[in-house]
């Protein structure tokens, strides 16, 4: 009995990192199905919706799932261009507003959620071959997240802009970047923020302070913040039920489904249900942390890193946000939230560190 | 591995950072997050979306916000419906139907204010709150309404506010727009509406049991949206709006060396203040929401034969002095051409023929031309096509293929042709400017509520033609000779000289008993254009128009002679 208690505690722990993201996805679903039943008004079905991209996420799997991670260090380069296009294209065609998708005939897609994985794969494959102490080679590796950071931040989509940042702190970081040159980007960023501040528009600065402090906005996000932090409170220790959460099934919570999803599973399972997700979500992460840190080829770290801090950030600041800790910008929760291209994103980002994972071991 | 490890350490802190958070708020203020959400008492309140302020060119305002008490309701705390419709159909007069519907309708979120009525009377306001413990639910509100010291007389320029409907969330929803929000719904309102709105303010608050605020939890003020500088003038909009009376009709006015609207008028028109009684019931054939102006398409008439000229001088199909003979009528195969004249203008060139207006010297010189060239000239001059005026909804007209069109009928401008008063506008201000055709447009400037230039707009040729200068001059010449002797006499004022042109249009072969359309458009002064106009007038006479387009005209350019003229009325009348 013991042995065998042993064995599945060590099949568990061994099992691959894309077996652990489809745990997370199956949460994901059970809390979009509570999330779209019994509903006064339903967004159209989004819980059949994001049944059918995880099933376009599960081929992806199959076709990609043995191949070398190596083939994208040269190709990372024409992602990241096709990506600067595509954002410039967004940017354009929303003339200055938030308007984050291009639409595909009839599905939307959002380039910024793929920018994300386009910059780890650059500035990994940029990095693995040079030295980042030489100040050009930084310079360099700052203009590659410089670029799309620009335009995302134009969007405005101030949450994929900061993920940006994190991406380029992290890798950086692992890659060697010396204390003197931190401390350097440190000081230019405090120096800089008052010139972008004075750059900016009236109504960005607006956007900025509500971001800040969102009770200068009672009506969008000061709401959100309020109704968010009730509907977490209300559930308790035990939670509401599945199914029986008041606040969500009410339609106060207008992101519900999708940036504020983490509200549902507080108020219907409660602490307890909070507590084993995250512990579930850290797992997880905790996996991808082994594969960087086992992780012998530098190409295969640094994307392992990026990838790391993607998730990790994506996972904190959401449920910071949610939880009034952290300024509310649109960020969702991956793998649980609603949303095509960033459960796409993740999945392809599972299907690298998976082949990562394979060849640390054969070397 | 220290940065690794670091890196993890943490990710780790923020973990144990949230699960502490969630213990917080889960664990300890469990009791308090637990009664507010049983409860629900949580609500929003919308003041209003405030809106930049409209100003004529000379900075009369033209549309501002005021003050303004609504009667709204929360769709959850209603108690018994079908009482508080009768109850309120009762003190305030409202259609049983609309309230039924606007009460038992599904809202996205039934703790949202909706407004019921807006603009309560002082009255109205005291009986509601008279009846108040009988209407649990339903609140009068401040919020804002749109004041146009106009009324009436401004409105199928400035449009006027309502509730946004489904199509048009459908289409705004990605501009931030939601439900109940009050957008512009024609004219300059609606035009530049993203402009003008500004940002709903509005506070959060928990209520009690009854609805009565109990805590605020946030105040938003909010902020007016930008200000509108028209290329307008109040005064003679008011002069072409007195001039043009109750007569069915429009007048438009504008500055010829650059396509700025002066005034711009059509009636019938309606009060933008009481929006709800000519919305339900007196549309019909009226059609008050109707801009004649930009949306009223119809025949030009013989104002067309400016384009006739034009074509046939510079075609050389005739040249100033060849002369035709009008008999009054003519014989085109088997069917017989009148001219309005009966027993005709005997032998006419082209200078009287103008001024006269004569079917058979134009219709003969449109058979020498052919269809095709006439049309190719009407295109040249951008009949038939949108001018590009910033309203919504401008109409196109329509310009006959050759095939459709026959040679004596589109020459006279009869027929399937059909242009917008606008267009007409534009034609008579091309030939005063010699061969610029402006890009009519009515907002000048737009100005952020502090005070900065957010947009200038400058006046734009969208074509320059090409007028030989020969033809320009007999064609201005015949046109200055309509007011002298012709058919647009009435239009003659002493101390300013005016060219114009009448144009009668027929209808549609299938309405031929009923009453014809006068029109009339002119330039003044004549060696000098500064102004031109066009006076349409519905089942009204061409020498009508005239004579209204003359009183404008005569206002604007010579206003102390219209005083001392009332003034010696008066005393005559005093004799």
């Amino acid at each position: 009995m013991k042995q065998k208690l042993k064995y599945l505690r060590n099949s568990l722990i061994t099992k691959d990192i894309i077996f652990l993201s489809y745990i997370l996805i199956f949460i994901g679903l059970i809390i979009l199905f509570s999330a779209s039943k019994g509903v006064i008004l339903t967004k159209e079905g989004f819980f059949i919706r994001q049944v059918i991209w995880v099933i376009i996420g599960s081929i992806l799997v199959k076709i990609f799932k043995n191949s070398d991670y190596r083939n994208l260090d040269k190709i990372s380069y024409f992602f990241y261009f096709l990506t600067i296009i595509l954002l410039s294209i967004v940017l354009v065609k929303g003339e200055g507003r938030a308007s984050r998708w291009i639409g595909l005939g009839w599905f939307y897609f959002q380039p910024s959620e793929f920018a994300k994985l386009v910059i780890i794969l650059t500035l990994s494959s940029y990095l693995s071959k040079r030295d980042i102490k030489r100040f050009s080679v930084l310079f360099t590796s700052f203009l590659i997240v410089a670029i799309p950071f620009f335009l995302v931040f134009k969007q405005p989509n101030l949450g994929t802009a900061i993920i940006f940042i994190l991406i380029f702190i992290g890798i950086t970081y692992i890659a060697g970047i010396s204390k003197k040159q931190l401390f350097i980007i440190f000081l230019i960023t405090i120096f800089s923020s008052p010139l972008i501040w004075t750059i900016m528009e009236d109504y960005q600065r607006e956007r900025i302070l509500t971001f800040l402090n969102p009770m200068r906005d009672p009506l969008g996000k000061g709401y959100n913040l309020l109704q968010s932090k009730i509907t977490i409170g209300s559930g308790g220790f035990i939670g509401k039920g599945f199914m029986k959460g008041t606040q969500t099934k009410l339609a106060f919570l207008p992101e519900y489904h999708t940036d504020f999803i983490f509200c549902v599973l507080a108020e219907e399972f409660g602490f307890l249900g909070v507590v084993i997700f995250v512990l579930i979500y850290f797992y997880f992460l905790n996996k991808i942390f082994e594969i960087l840190y086992l992780s012998k080829d530098i190409f295969g770290k640094l994307i392992s890193t990026g990838i790391f801090i993607m998730f990790a950030s994506h996972f904190l600041i959401n449920l910071g946000m949610t939880l009034g800790i952290f300024p509310i910008v649109g960020i969702p929760l991956p793998f649980v939230s609603y949303g095509g291209s960033c459960l796409i994103v993740s999945i392809l980002s599972i299907i690298v560190l998976s082949s990562i994972e394979k060849h640390s071991v054969l070397f | 591995m220290e940065r690794e490890n670091f890196l993890k350490n943490f990710v780790l802190f923020f973990i144990y950072l949230i699960l502490l958070r969630t213990f917080y708020l889960q664990i300890l203020r469990y009791p308090y997050y637990y009664q507010l959400s049983m409860k629900n008492c949580i609500r929003t309140i919308e003041t209003g979306i405030p809106r930049g302020i409209i100003y004529d060119r000379n900075g009369r305002i033209l549309a501002k916000d005021i003050p303004s008490i609504n009667l709204v309701f929360v769709p959850y705390d209603l108690k018994n419906v079908a009482k508080e419709i009768e109850i309120l159909s009762n003190i305030l007069n409202l259609d049983k139907s609309y309230l039924e519907r606007k009460l038992t309708a599904k809202y996205l979120n039934p703790f949202d204010r909706v407004v019921l009525k807006r603009n309560l009377t002082s009255k109205e306001i005291s009986l509601v709150e008279e009846n108040s413990y009988n209407l649990p639910g339903i609140f009068v509100q401040e919020g804002i309404k749109r004041l146009y010291p106009f009324g009436k007389k401004t409105v199928h320029l400035l449009g006027y506010l309502g509730e946004i409907s489904k199509s048009q969330l459908e289409k705004l929803k990605e501009r931030g727009y939601k439900i109940g929000d009050v957008i512009g719904q024609d004219g300059i309102e609606k035009q530049y509406d993203e402009f003008l709105r500004g940002i709903p303010g509005g506070i959060q608050v928990e209520v009690d049991a009854l609805g009565h605020q109990r805590k605020v939890f946030g105040k938003k003020e909010g902020q007016p949206g930008n200000e509108i500088i028209l290329t307008i003038d109040a005064t003679i909009q008011e002069i072409a709006a007195e001039e043009l009376g109750d007569k069915k009709g429009c007048v438009a006015i504008m500055d010829p060396r650059n396509g700025e609207i002066l005034a711009l008028v059509s009636n019938p028109s309606f009060d933008p203040d009481n929006l709800l009684y000519y919305l339900e019931g007196r549309r019909g054939s009226e059609n008050p929401f109707l801009n004649r102006v930009i949306k009223g398409q119809y025949p030009p008439g013989s104002i067309f034969k400016i384009i006739t000229e034009i074509a046939a001088l510079e075609t050389g199909t005739i040249r100033e002095y060849d002369r035709i003979e009008c008999t009054g009528l003519i014989e085109v195969g088997d069917r017989i051409f009148h001219c309005w004249k009966e027993g005709g203008h005997g032998w006419v060139d082209i200078n009287l023929a103008l001024p006269f207006s004569c079917n058979i010297f134009f219709g003969t010189v449109g058979i020498k031309l052919g269809v095709s060239q006439i049309i190719d000239y009407a295109k040249k001059f951008e009949l038939g096509k949108k001018t590009g005026i910033d309203l919504p909804g401008e109409a196109n007209g329509y310009i006959p293929s050759p095939k459709e069109a026959d040679p004596l009928n589109l020459s006279i401008g009869q027929g399937p042709i059909t242009t917008t008063p606008i267009q007409l506008l534009s034609l008579i201000a091309t030939i005063a400017n010699g061969g610029n055709i402006w890009q009519p447009f009515i907002v000048k400037k737009i100005i952020t509520p502090k005070g900065d230039i957010l947009k200038e707009f400058i006046p734009n040729v969208k074509k320059t033609v090409y007028i030989d200068p020969d033809a320009l001059d007999i064609l201005r010449k015949g046109l200055r000779n309509v007011v002298v002797f012709g058919t647009g006499t009435r239009a003659q004022i002493q101390g300013l000289e005016i060219a114009g042109k009448t144009g009668t249009a027929q209808r549609a072969a299938s309405e031929l008993d009923l009453p014809t359309h006068g029109a009339f458009v002119c330039y003044a002064p004549f060696d000098n254009p500064k102004i031109a106009v066009v006076v349409f007038l519905d089942y009204g006479s061409s020498p009508q128009a005239a004579e209204i387009a003359g009183k404008i005209l005569k206002k604007i350019f010579l206003p102390e002679k219209v005083e001392e003229e009332n003034e010696t009325e008066t005393e005559i009348f005093e004799e």
